[in-house]
C-alpha cells in the first residue's frame, strides 16, 4: 500500500504567519487590486460629467433693499443703479433648506424692505435665500409699476427644475439623480423654472406660473427633473422670463 | 474559534488585513475626491463625496463577492475568506455613509420626513427611465446592515448556521438591488458610455466568476452513492492523502474521510461554525482544522478540543482489502467511533 502526501500549504487564519507561497500568492493580488482600486477612483472621477455653472454664496449673506412681490413667487425688486426707475432686477427669494418664502413675505407685497441674503446664481439668474429674522419692513414702494412685455404664445420643451438647486447650490440640480430632491424643493415652494436648451446650446430659464399668473403649486411635482413640452403665454418681465401655461396640461416627454 | 464572545478575536492576520482594508477605502475615497476637484473646479465636496462612498461600496461588495467563488477556484484565495466579515461590515459604513449623505442632501431639510420622502420619490414604477431608483438603494442598505449587525459569532450560535447562512445570502439580493439603484439613477444622470461600461463589467465578472466557481464545484462534487444502508466501499485507503481527505456523498450527505497517523476517520463534511467544506482542511496537531475559520475537531469523535464545545455528526469507518468502508447513517454529533487502522501503519500516538 502506497503513502499518498498532499504538500499543498495550508492557511489558518489565527496562527501567527501565512505560510511563505500563500503569503506571496495573496500579497501580490491584493497589490494588484489596491493598484486597480487607485485607477479605478481616479477613472470614474474623470468620467464624470463636468458639474454646472453656479454659486452658492454660502456663509457670505449680504444686505439688499428692494420692493417685495408675494406673486406668483416670492421676489424682490431692485432698481438698478444707474436705470431711470424701471429698469430692475428681480431675485426670487426663497428660505433656508428646501422651503419658499411665502410665509416670510406674506402681506409686504409692495412694501420697500431691507434685509440679509445669500445668492445663488449661474449665467441664467439669481436667487436670493433669506436670512432668518433679517426682513425688515422700511416703506411702501415708491417705484412705480412695471409693464410686463407680452411675448405671444409660445411652446417649449425643457425640463423642469427647482430654481434654488439649479442656481446653484447643488451640483448637479438637475436631471434623474436630483429628482427626489427637486420634487421635495418643489414642495416646500421652491419656485419651478422649465431650463430650455436649444440646439445651438444656448440656455433659457423660465419662471413657471398657471394661466392666470398664480403659483402652479404642487402640480408639477410629478413632473420635477423630468423632460416636458408647455404651451403658454410667454411674458417678459424685466430680466425675468414668465410662461403662464395650466400645469395640467404640460405634455411628458420621456 | 469562540468559547465566548468577544467583539473581535483580535490576531496578526486580521490586524493586517484590516489594516489593508482601511488604507485601501481611504486611499479610494481621497483619490476620488481629490481628482474630482481637481478636474473640475465646480464640483462639490458633498457631491463628490456621496458619489465617492457609493462607488467605494459597489466595488468592496463586487470584492466580496468574489472571493467566495475565487477561493473554490484556488484555495490560495482563502486568506481573503478568513476575515471577509470585517471586509463585509466595512462595506455596510461606507455605505451607510453614502446613504445618510444622500438622505441629507436630497431629502433633509424639506417638508417631509427623509425617509418618507425616500419612499414616495416621484417616478413611475411602470417604466425604466421613470423609475425611482433610491427605494432600491434603501432597500439595498437595509439588508446590508442587517447582515453587519448580525455578522458576529454571536448571531452565528444563536441563529443557527443554516438560518444564519440564509440570511446572509440576502447579500445576492441586496447586490441586484444596488445594480439596479445605480443603472437606473447614477447613470441617467452620468451617460458616459465607459461608465455603463464599467458597471457591464462589475456584473460579468460577478456572474462569471460565480459561474467558473460552481463548475468547478460540479467537478470537484464527491463520488454520491444514494440510498446506501450498509457500508460503503468508498475509495481505497491510499487515494487519500496523509493529514488530508476525500469527500464522499451518501444518502445525500457529504462525509468527510481523514488519513492521519495510520488511521481514517469519518466526520460530517460540514463545519458547525459557517458550514465550511471541513473535507477541505487538513489535520493539524491531530486535529481536523476547517479551511474557512480554523474550526477544529478531533477526528474520532467530531469534537472540538476543551474549552470549546462544537460538535460535527460522526460515522462509522472500517478498512476492507485496502479500501475504506464508511456506514451512511450519522451519528448524533460529537459520537465517538474507533478509527479504521490501516494495516502496516502502527499509530504514532496513544491517541484512539
Amino acid at each position: 500500500m502506497s503513502d499518498r502526501t498532499d504538500d499543498r500549504e495550508f492557511y489558518v487564519g489565527y496562527r501567527g504567519r501565512a505560510p511563505r507561497g500563500i503569503a506571496a500568492f495573496v500579497r501580490g493580488r491584493v497589490v494588484g487590486l489596491l493598484i486597480f482600486a487607485a485607477v479605478l477612483g481616479v477613472g470614474l472621477a474623470s468620467l464624470q460629467r463636468p458639474a454646472d455653472l453656479g454659486v452658492f454664496e454660502f456663509g457670505e449673506p449680504r444686505e439688499l433693499t428692494g420692493i417685495v412681490r408675494e406673486r406668483p413667487w416670492p421676489r424682490l425688486e431692485l432698481e438698478q443703479p444707474a436705470g431711470d426707475g424701471t429698469a430692475r432686477s428681480r431675485y426670487p427669494l426663497v428660505s433656508q433648506g428646501k422651503h419658499g418664502a411665502q410665509q416670510l413675505v406674506a402681506g409686504l407685497d409692495g412694501a420697500r424692505v431691507r434685509l440679509r441674503g445669500t445668492l445663488v446664481w449661474n449665467d441664467l439668474a439669481t436667487l436670493v435665500e433669506v436670512v432668518p429674522g433679517t426682513l425688515e419692513r422700511l416703506e411702501e414702494s415708491t417705484l412705480p409699476v412695471v409693464e410686463m412685455e407680452g411675448l405671444g404664445e409660445v411652446t417649449l420643451r425643457g425640463e423642469i427644475v427647482d430654481s434654488k438647486c439649479f442656481l446653484g447650490v447643488m451640483k448637479p440640480g438637475r436631471t434623474k439623480p436630483h429628482r427626489a430632491c427637486a420634487a421635495n424643493c418643489l414642495r416646500g415652494g421652491i419656485p419651478p423654472m422649465l431650463l430650455v436648451e436649444t440646439t445651438s446650446g444656448q440656455r433659457q430659464l423660465w419662471l413657471l406660473v398657471d394661466e392666470d399668473g398664480g403659483p402652479v403649486g404642487e402640480k408639477v411635482i410629478e413632473l420635477a427633473a423630468r423632460p416636458v413640452e408647455v404651451t403658454g403665454r410667454a411674458r417678459r418681465e424685466g430680466d425675468l422670463l414668465i410662461l403662464a401655461a395650466d400645469p395640467t396640461r404640460y405634455r411628458p416627454l420621456g | 474559534m469562540a468559547v465566548s464572545y468577544k467583539a473581535v478575536g483580535w490576531n496578526r492576520q486580521k490586524r493586517i488585513y484590516d489594516g489593508v482594508v482601511l488604507a485601501g477605502v481611504l486611499s479610494y475615497l481621497g483619490l476620488f475626491v481629490g481628482s474630482g476637484i481637481v478636474l473640475d473646479a465646480q464640483a462639490t465636496l458633498e457631491t463628490l463625496l456621496i458619489r465617492g462612498l457609493g462607488t467605494c461600496a459597489f466595488l468592496l461588495l463586487t470584492i466580496i463577492l468574489s472571493i467566495g467563488p475565487l477561493a473554490r477556484l484556488d484555495d490560495r484565495f482563502l486568506p481573503l475568506l478568513y476575515n471577509r466579515r470585517h471586509l463585509g461590515v466595512t462595506m455596510s459604513v461606507v455605505a451607510l455613509a453614502h446613504g445618510v449623505l444622500s438622505l441629507v442632501q436630497f431629502h433633509a431639510f424639506g417638508d417631509l420626513n427623509p425617509l418618507v420622502s425616500v419612499l414616495v420619490s416621484p417616478g413611475r414604477w411602470e417604466g425604466v427611465a421613470g423609475f425611482p431608483f433610491q427605494p432600491l438603494g434603501l432597500a439595498a442598505l437595509v439588508i446590508l446592515l442587517l447582515m453587519a449587525a448580525t455578522s458576529h459569532d454571536f448571531w452565528l450560535a444563536n441563529l443557527t448556521a443554516p438560518t444564519w447562512k440564509r440570511l446572509h445570502m440576502l447579500v445576492y439580493v441586496a447586490w441586484a438591488l444596488l445594480v439596479l439603484h445605480v443603472a437606473l439613477g447614477a447613470l441617467y444622470g452620468e451617460r458616459h458610455p465607459a461608465l455603463v461600461a464599467v458597471l457591464a463589467v462589475a456584473v460579468a465578472w460577478v456572474l462569471l466568476v460565480h459561474g467558473a466557481g460552481a463548475l468547478r464545484e460540479r467537478r470537484l462534487d464527491p463520488d454520491s452513492v444514494p440510498g446506501a444502508r450498509d457500508f460503503v466501499r468508498v475509495c481505497p485507503v491510499d487515494a487519500i492523502p496523509e493529514n488530508r481527505a476525500r469527500i464522499v456523498s451518501l444518502s445525500g450527505e457529504r462525509v468527510a474521510l481523514f488519513r492521519y497517523d495510520g488511521k481514517v476517520s469519518a466526520i460530517s463534511n460540514v463545519c458547525q461554525h459557517q458550514n465550511g467544506p471541513l473535507g477541505e482542511g487538513c489535520v493539524l496537531d491531530g486535529l481536523v482544522t476547517c479551511p474557512w475559520h480554523g474550526y477544529q475537531y478531533r477526528p474520532h469523535d467530531g469534537t472540538s478540543p476543551p474549552p470549546y464545545a462544537e460538535k460535527v455528526p460522526t460515522f462509522r469507518v472500517r478498512i476492507v482489502d485496502g479500501v475504506v468502508e464508511v456506514h451512511p447513517r450519522p451519528l448524533p454529533a460529537g459520537t465517538p467511533v474507533e478509527p479504521a487502522r490501516i494495516p502496516g501503519h502502527p499509530p504514532t500516538e496513544a491517541t484512539p
